[in-house]
């Protein structure tokens, strides 16, 4: 039985200080929130689901919680997260997964620009297509696109990987095609399994930086 | 200019002891870091590169004979002006390398300063003078008190800017948090996430369980939300007293920054959160800010992480004074620094330390107006930071409406650095900039913490002289009628009084803009 809290005209303060009061072990589903940015911030523990779509910056800094949305994140989902996970069901706006040291984000649909840009270790799933400078100076971590991207792709990728399903409109610096290992497979197709994405990862091809010490114009 | 070969290095021979008994003394070998002296197979002690001197004068500190002189080699400056030994040595540097100069320390030469200001103490026409000895004087600062559940007070109105772990050494980074907790001033911790002692030493404790205080009162930490947000977690922006949103510094404002992986040792990636060896550039924007109402988001989410307790700061690069403080003012911040284009500790190309940005006294009138225009001023407080050296110039910065002064460069120098201008190299002979563990164990946390302590009460006291003979117990009450411009030049950048003419010069008394 989850608890539920209608975000209809509340400010953030209110919606964010009753939303930390209810998370124990029972989810807490949101309604109506996204006129709300920055919800379910740094959050440690719990469940929230947010029921419709969400606004700019959920989940930002979440460090534990796990949030779904139902419907479309806005822009800058889960930025800076460090630990938990974020699951959207619809597509994200501009930037999701930034920033991020740690955890997972899962978009079923399609993800904006600058999706992944600085992942420092997080894993970043989109089940449908990416758009330019996607996995932009990546430190570390994973991307999976299962569809295509757009423009730039992995531009200045200095540590981490990114794996594509799809083609891809460019490259960016310092990012060179590496072989699928059957390790790499495996742990697709669990990512896949676990998330309901429908796709084969052997068709999947995989990108590393060039050099671990790129050249900076 | 900090070039290679700007320097004269001599050793008189009839004082040094290596000189008189070979094999006796090599101090100054092993003190400096750039290969300036050598020492021979016979034990004898030689300046054998001269031209990587880069002016630190710690052989000089260390020489137990004082037998060493530093001068620099500064004598065609006037005869072959504007070609001087610094210009002709820089285009040979690049013209060899292919490279541009980096260095640290801010900008070096004339720029319109606080020295063109002076201080007008009371006397018949005025208010009467306060008697500094007998009588009190209100320093306090109390940043978010309107929308922060946990404002910070400041003992007095003098803060520590930020400068990151990993430009700054582990030791310098604690010296400056004891100092903090000694004075009840705050500190902030930079871009480069925190140093793990950092939020229990600022607030005077030794180590977390301590129940009593080692260094008093205790003094405040700013947590730094930066464009590459090393180290950023939610438990990094709860670990401090404030959290400040960096949109620029007065060393490279428009420019990120670039830790190369040669310095991301092991502490340094620990402490970012990053691979051990990987460049760490920071991005000049925010790839998560693309709007001005994204930064009015930005400021929600973060108290809204700090659950409505801390106050919010925002830290701006010497550009638009005006424009930038009044949109940072509009975006929901407590309080507002604005670095000069004298400011920076950090180091950045050469020409963007000396040519980009607008000088302190310039930033800080512009700024006062935009606070007084949204009806703000004194409740958003203004810090001011850029080339302050000391109460004079703390004293002239509030004055002209700043609520409280930072000291960066002058921290550095009190902890002991001369001012040698090559923090970038990682060499720092005083253990201030450099990673190095055998120069950084040159720097005691705990004496360079009271060399801290002992400059900001020092300074404090200055401005509290200041604010007394002009009449006032409160900083608060200091305005532009304490102060008179020496020169048409500062008169007119600064709207203050000129001397003499006893007036605004006409521009400014038409009103802003006019």
């Amino acid at each position: 039985m989850a608890f539920v809290l209608d975000a209809s005209d509340q400010e953030l303060k209110t919606v964010s200080r009753q939303l930390r009061e209810m998370l124990n072990e029972q989810p807490v589903v949101v309604k109506n929130a996204a006129h709300l940015h920055g919800l379910a911030a740094g959050l440690k523990h719990g469940e929230v689901i947010i029921e419709g779509c969400s606004g700019d910056y959920l989940g930002v800094l979440n460090d534990g919680a796990t949030i779904t949305v139902k419907g479309d994140a806005g822009k800058y989902l889960a930025d800076n997260m460090t630990r938990g996970k974020v699951l959207v069901e619809g597509e994200a706006d501009y930037g999701a997964g930034q920033y991020c040291y740690g955890g997972t984000v899962v978009i079923k649909g399609s993800a904006g620009d600058f999706t992944a840009t600085m992942n420092k270790g997080a894993t970043i799933i989109v089940g449908g297509d990416v758009g330019c400078e996607a996995g932009t100076y990546m430190l570390a971590g994973e991307l999976i696109i299962v569809g295509n991207a757009g423009a730039n792709l992995g531009n200045y990728l200095i540590r981490g990987s990114i794996y594509v399903g799809g083609e891809w409109a460019s490259l960016g610096h310092n990012t060179r095609l590496e072989p699928l290992s059957e390790e790499d497979v495996q742990r697709l197709k669990s990512y896949f399994a676990e998330y309901g994405i429908q796709a084969d990862p052997r068709r999947f091809r995989k990108l590393i930086p060039l050099s671990t010490k790129p050249f900076y114009k | 200019m900090p070039v290679i070969g700007t320097f004269c290095v001599s050793v008189h021979k009839d004082v040094c002891i290596n000189a008189q008994s070979p094999g006796k003394c090599a101090t100054c070998v092993e003190v400096c870091p750039y290969g300036v002296y050598a020492i021979d197979a016979q034990g004898q002690v030689n300046v054998q590169n001269y031209n990587t001197c880069v002016g630190c004068r710690i052989c000089a500190e260390f020489c137990p004979a004082n037998a060493i002189r530093i001068n620099p080699a500064e004598s065609e400056y006037v005869s072959r002006y504007p070609w001087t030994f610094g210009q002709v040595e820089e285009i040979h540097y690049k013209s060899l390398t292919g490279g541009y100069l980096l260095r640290g320390f801010g900008t070096a030469g004339p720029l319109p300063h606080f020295d063109g200001i002076v201080v007008v103490p009371s006397q018949l026409a005025s208010k009467s003078p306060r008697d500094k000895y007998r009588e009190e004087c209100r320093m306090e600062v109390v940043i978010g008190e309107d929308r922060a559940e946990k404002p910070i007070v400041l003992h007095y109105p003098i803060v520590f800017p930020a400068m990151s772990f990993g430009a700054l050494s582990r030791e310098a980074k604690l010296a400056l948090a004891i100092g903090t907790a000694k004075t009840g001033i705050f500190t902030n911790t930079g871009e480069g996430g925190l140093v793990p002692e950092e939020p229990y030493y600022v607030h005077g404790y030794a180590d977390p369980e301590s129940k009593e205080q080692k260094w008093s009162p205790g003094g405040s930490l700013v947590i730094q939300w930066s464009t590459g947000r090393w180290g950023v977690s939610a438990d990094y922006v709860n670990a401090g007293d404030a959290v400040e949103i960096k949109i620029g510094q007065g060393a490279k404002p428009g420019m990120g920054g670039h830790l190369l992986g040669a310095k991301v040792t092991e502490e340094v990636a620990a402490v970012r959160g990053i691979p051990v060896g990987s460049d760490a550039l920071s991005p000049c924007r925010y790839y998560d800010v693309l709007s001005f109402e994204d930064m009015r988001k930005m400021v929600a989410f973060l108290r809204d992480v700090t659950d409505y307790k801390k106050p919010i700061l925002m830290k701006l690069g010497p550009s638009r004074p005006y424009d930038d403080v009044r949109m940072a003012a509009e975006a929901g911040v407590d309080a507002i620094s604005i670095d000069g284009i004298c400011g920076g500790t950090g180091a950045s190309p050469d020409v963007v330390t000396q040519g980009v940005g607008i000088p302190t006294i310039a930033c800080i009138p512009p700024a006062v107006r935009a606070l007084k225009d949204l009806g703000l001023h004194r409740k958003v407080k203004l810090i001011a930071l850029g080339g302050i050296r000391n109460g004079l110039d703390a004293f002239k910065a509030l004055a002209m409406g700043a609520d409280a002064v930072g000291f960066g460069t002058a921290a550095e120098i009190a902890m002991g650095c001369r001012a040698c201008m090559a923090c970038h190299m990682g060499n720092c002979p005083y253990g201030i900039t450099s990673q190095r563990p055998e120069l950084r164990a040159r720097l005691d946390p705990e004496e360079a913490g009271q060399r801290l302590a002992n400059f900001v009460l020092a300074t404090a006291e200055e401005i509290k002289i200041l604010t007394m003979l002009s009449g006032h117990d409160d900083i608060r009450d200091l305005s532009e009628e304490d102060l008179r411009a020496v020169d048409l030049n500062t008169a007119a950048i600064t709207g203050l009084k000129m001397i003499g003419y006893e007036r605004r010069l006409p521009w400014w008394e038409n009103g802003y803009g006019s």
